[in-house]
């Protein structure tokens, strides 16, 4: 066992998910590997042990397994399923978007499901293992899409999801999960759908969600000892998408880079744009840019790999230009 | 008043034989005149969408609805009009859904077959075949939690479904959670415009289930007594334990895909063959042999239905349409997380 | 005609299977229709009398067509439901208001006359949030003349904007009065064409002799002005004004004269000053300069001009460049009358000759040098003359 203290990012997953159990009978996770194994990431770790008959091992369907927690939801459960990688959920598109994300609106009957999808890419993970694809979820109504950034978001966020009553896409960043720590876990925290000041700033605007806020304050840092002071907005929640406080950072700064690991087309950094382009045209001293990823998939090798998403570097050079107009 | 009398039946008083034939029959006569009601709406135009009948399947419907218990799950087909009605699902359910009533169960949101009341356990499917298996599993693994025994659920799907991949991924699951899952296959040889030549390679569909590890058993979907047993025995041995029962009925599709379609492609062999045989007329010759019906008798349960259904038609159309300005257009139940988009506003 | 399957939109009448005045049922077979894909029937919607059909044989109707009328018993229709009278339709008037003539017009993208992109090299811009800026304090791009841009190609940035703004609040200030804020914005806006000048001295001799024995006295600017009037009477090209790419006629030859009041110029017209003698425009002239002077000039008084005189002698100026009116095109100015020496050829030497300045400003783009210049010496011509006038 290592020495160091501190809460993992993956720490606080499994806490929320270990109170949730804890606390609310009707609350089980359904998953491959998540049961004696404790999960491919270990995010269930001991917790099938702990709660017997509450943390099932599924067969390799994800298209039965989101049925399925359909149908216990239907019941009155409240199932967390875990993907074993975002990537995979594909296969399940189909339940999640049109049998999950439309049972309330065409039956009035709530869908309180948890999905959690291991999202975001760690050097070597390759196309199939690196994916954000929260953009494509955020896009069919009914759903609700979380990207937490930090432990104590990962924790806090992931139990008010499982309390929610509506389907939750819950991305967890697998890069996050060991390189990110905190000394404890959050007693309080801002609800979900409202986004988060991660860094104060007068000259630009960077927003945000999940593993690039951590490269958007290290891009901060870096201009900091060039004179500008960069403002960093931690989206959290997807979807709903926060507006309000991206509309007004961009009041005080005038200038707008969107940040986003996923590819460019039609991504969470175009929504954004979209919106402060059309609610806040006014507030803009510039015309407001993203950065992405290449429009490939994710590559392999980790020269390649580094190139292909937004880096500290990458972000400080965008936000450069920015700032030059 | 035909519907009153039966609902206020539990299911456990119907006992095979007389008392179960004529209840089952006279689902089916109703679900046909039903069918032949709504086949008339739409080709007077008054319908929107598609049509989608359940002529000649209405036996081994039939014989799911009544069998299982009010208590149990069920996920219908497309073609289960009479599975339905025996079920509990009302006429007016059905009606609203089609004329798209503000007073129907799905609202106006949704229309046709695509209707259900989940939390009774009548599941309303969505448009992808095979996809409402995987539900059923999930109600009964959710009441193993609960601790309620002795419940079923019935997914009936066609030949065509039995190609999905969230079929194959549902049976799989079900076997291996070894769930109380009855799974009805359909088999009426054609799916939209293909036959079953180009659906499956194996000889028959009942070969499937020795790769899931469950149990099987054939029937002729023409034959309502044959339909009432096989089903009976199927929803037993499930109830009792025994892990998902796969039951493959054979009969023939009567009428269109959907009311839009003539269905030119069906081989004019199969609607001379057997398996051609209309299903509801095969019944009324059973009850008249055994002597548990008459032709008079037929007629009054004919009028009788034709009536109620006319009611329910007449009624329905005087009924409010949705009103878009007041809709809640809001696709999650939690208030404070609906998004308002500008372009929403009106 | 009811729906008729995927992506069909009209079938053809193929069979009327019954005939108007027939009993009918409800959903007895009435019509045999056609489309490319199969045979069907339209079926009664209740019980009752055929009165006509609307439809004829071997014609296609679209999807939703009144194809036939039945006569039915308001019970029959009770009994159906049909009695409804209102459409199960929502009202699509509340969608959307339909526009007023129905056409929508199509925009056909181009490049062509476009400003260069924002971001290309080389270009600047003013930001949205800038313009925002600038209407909250009622600012116009003139009024950044003064600001230099930091941004990229010399962008006057919202931060160059702010820190002038805050330059400006720490000197000392007073509020314009709202002339001087009329003027301002006129002059601005004039000042988007490109003015040109020209010049010539004019021999006032002709008028100060004149002036001895005339009563009432004319004064040299009411001269040039009924000199113009005339001159552009003879030729109403110099004051027409340019529109995209037609020129604007003036009708009447109303000329305007600048009046200095309180911090700014009035310019009351004479109407129709080509018609009227000089004499009889002396008295008008009189009323009008006090009038302006008191700023009590009726509201007909003033707009409308085709060409403005200004008198810039009487501050004691010689020369200057006068600015004209946005919608003018034209403006003659006068400067202070002097003696100058000028060589009379007949006597072999310099001899003293009372003279002005007379100046005509005007919009480039609607005459160029010549035509001022022709203009120039036709009213030095008939201020020679002021007896004619």
């Amino acid at each position: 066992m290592k020495a160091d203290a501190g809460i993992t990012y993956l720490d606080a997953i499994r806490e929320a998910q270990a109170h949730a159990l804890r606390d609310d009978p009707r609350v089980f996770i359904y998953g491959q590997d998540v049961g004696a194994f404790g999960g491919a990431f270990k995010a269930t770790k001991n917790l099938a042990q702990e709660f017997p008959g509450r943390v099932l091992d599924s067969p390799i369907s994800e298209d039965a397994m989101m049925g399925l927690a359909v149908g216990t939801a239907i019941e009155g459960l409240r199932p967390i399923i875990e993907m074993q990688f975002a990537d995979f959920s594909t296969v399940g598109f189909n339940q999640i978007v049109n049998q999950a994300a439309t049972l309330f609106w065409r039956t009035n009957i709530p869908c309180p499901i948890t999905v959690r999808l291991p999202f975001g890419g760690t050097s070597g993970s390759g196309p199939f293992h690196s994916q954000c694809i929260e953009a494509i979820y955020a896009h069919y109504p009914g759903l609700i899409v979380l990207t937490p950034a930090t432990v104590e978001d990962a924790y806090s966020m992931l139990l008010e999801a499982i309390a929610l009553d509506d389907p939750v896409i819950f991305c967890e960043h697998k890069f996050l999960y060991y390189h990110l720590k905190a000394e404890k876990l959050p007693s309080e925290a801002l609800p979900i759908g409202k986004a988060r000041i991660a860094r104060e700033g007068r000259d630009l605007t960077i927003v945000t969600y999940s593993a690039m806020v951590h490269e958007a304050l290290e891009a901060a840092r870096e201009l900091s000892s060039e004179g500008w002071e960069i403002e960093v907005v931690d989206l959290r929640s997807v979807k709903p998408l926060d507006t309000d406080t991206v509309v007004a950072s961009v009041a005080r700064t005038g200038k707008l880079l969107c940040v986003g690991e996923a590819w460019p087309w039609g991504g969470v950094t175009a929504e954004i744009v979209a919106r402060v382009t059309g609610e806040g045209y006014g507030l803009l001293d510039a015309p407001p840019q993203r950065l992405n990823a290449k429009d490939t998939p994710v590559p392999y090798h980790p020269n390649l790999w580094a190139a292909h998403r937004p880096t500290a570097r990458s972000v400080a050079a965008a936000a450069r230009n920015l700032l030059r107009q | 008043m035909l519907q009153t009398v039966l609902d206020a039946r539990p299911a456990e008083e119907i006992v095979a034989g007389r008392e179960q034939m004529l209840a089952a029959y006279r689902f089916m006569l109703l679900a046909r005149l039903l069918d032949d009601k709504f086949a008339a709406l739409y080709r007077a135009g008054k319908i929107h969408g598609g049509v989608f009948l359940g002529r000649g399947q209405e036996a081994l419907s039939v014989a799911v609805g009544l069998t299982l218990k009010r208590s149990d799950v069920f996920a219908p087909l497309i073609r289960d009009a009479a599975g339905r009605l025996a079920f509990g699902e009302t006429i007016l359910d059905g009606v609203r859904t089609y004329l798209g009533s503000a007073l129907g169960p799905m609202r106006g949101r949704d229309g046709n077959i695509h209707r259900g009341r989940p939390r009774e356990g009548l599941l309303p499917m969505i448009s992808h075949l095979g996809a409402m298996i995987s539900v059923v599993n999930g109600m009964l693994l959710a009441r193993r939690f609960k601790k309620i025994s002795g419940t079923v659920g019935a997914a009936c799907v066609g030949d065509g479904a039995t190609s999905t991949g969230s079929f194959h991924e549902a049976i799989n699951q079900a076997a291996v959670e070894k769930l109380p899952l009855v799974l009805v296959v359909a088999n009426n040889q054609y799916a939209y415009s293909t036959p079953t030549s180009r659906q499956f390679a194996c000889d028959s569909l009942e070969e499937k289930a020795v790769g899931y590890g469950i149990e099987v058993q054939s029937v002729d979907g023409t034959d309502l007594s044959a339909c009432l047993k096989i089903i009976g025995e199927a929803v037993s041995r499930a109830r009792a334990g025994a892990g998902p029962q796969m039951v493959v009925a054979q009969l023939l599709r009567l009428c269109g895909h959907g009311e839009h379609d003539p269905a030119n492609y069906v081989d004019p062999k199969l609607k001379n063959s057997p398996l051609g045989r209309d299903c509801l007329k095969v019944a009324e010759e059973f009850l008249l042999r055994q002597k548990w019906a008459d032709e008079s008798q037929f007629a009054v349960w004919r009028s009788a239905a034709q009536h109620e259904i006319e009611e329910a038609v007449a009624q329905v159309q005087r009924e409010p349409s949705p009103d878009p300005f007041v809709e809640e257009w809001r696709a999650i139940s939690t208030e404070r997380l609906g998004e308002m988009h500008r372009e929403n506003e009106s | 005609m009811p729906q008729l399957g995927e992506s069909i939109a009209e079938a053809n009448i193929v069979a009327f299977l019954v005939k108007p005045g027939d009993n009918v049922v409800a959903d007895q077979n009435l019509i045999e229709i056609e489309t490319n894909k199969a045979t069907m029937t339209v079926t009664s919607p209740c019980s009752g009398k055929i009165e006509k059909f609307s439809a004829q044989l071997n014609e296609s109707y679209a999807v939703g067509a009144v194809l036939g009328q039945i006569e039915a018993t308001k019970e029959e229709a009770a009994r159906l439901g049909l009695d409804v009278a209102s459409s199960k339709i929502s009202d699509t008037d509340r969608v959307s208001k339909p526009d007023g003539n129905g056409s929508h017009t199509r925009v056909q993208p181009t490049v062509r006359g476009l400003p260069v992109p924002a971001n290309a090299a080389g270009a600047s811009y003013l930001s949205p949030r800038l313009k925002a800026r600038m209407t909250e304090l009622g600012l116009s791009a003139a009024d950044l003349s003064g600001v230099a841009g930091s941004g990229a190609a010399g962008r006057v940035t919202v931060e160059d904007f702010e820190k002038f703004i805050a330059q400006l609040e720490k000197q000392k200030t007073s509020d314009a009065s709202s002339m001087r804020v009329a003027v301002a914005d006129a002059m601005r806006r004039s000042w988007t064409r490109p003015i040109a000048h020209v010049g010539m001295p004019v021999c006032l001799d002709p008028l100060f002799a004149f002036r001895k024995i005339a009563r009432p006295k004319p004064g040299p600017a009411l001269c040039a002005l009924r000199a113009l009037a005339v001159a552009l009477a003879e030729n109403r090209k110099p004051a027409g004004r340019l529109v995209g790419s037609k020129i604007v006629h003036p009708s009447a030859i109303d000329i305007g004269f600048a009046v200095e009041a309180e911090d700014g110029v009035l310019v009351p017209v004479i109407r129709d000053a080509d018609k009227k003698l000089l004499k009889d425009l002396i008295t008008p002239y009189n009323e009008l300069v006090e009038l302006a002077r008191e700023r009590k000039l009726p509201v007909n008084a003033t707009g409308g001009s085709i060409a403005t005189v200004t008198n810039f002698g009487t501050f004691g100026l010689e020369w200057a460049t006068p600015i004209p009116l946005p919608e003018q095109t034209l403006v003659l100015g006068m400067g202070a009358a002097r003696h100058e020496p000028r060589w009379d050829s007949s006597k072999g030497q310099f001899v003293p000759v009372m003279e002005a300045n007379l100046t005509l400003s005007f919009d480039h783009r609607v005459l160029d040098g010549g035509a001022a210049g022709r203009l120039l010496q036709r009213v030095s011509e008939l201020m020679s003359k002021p007896d004619q006038l």
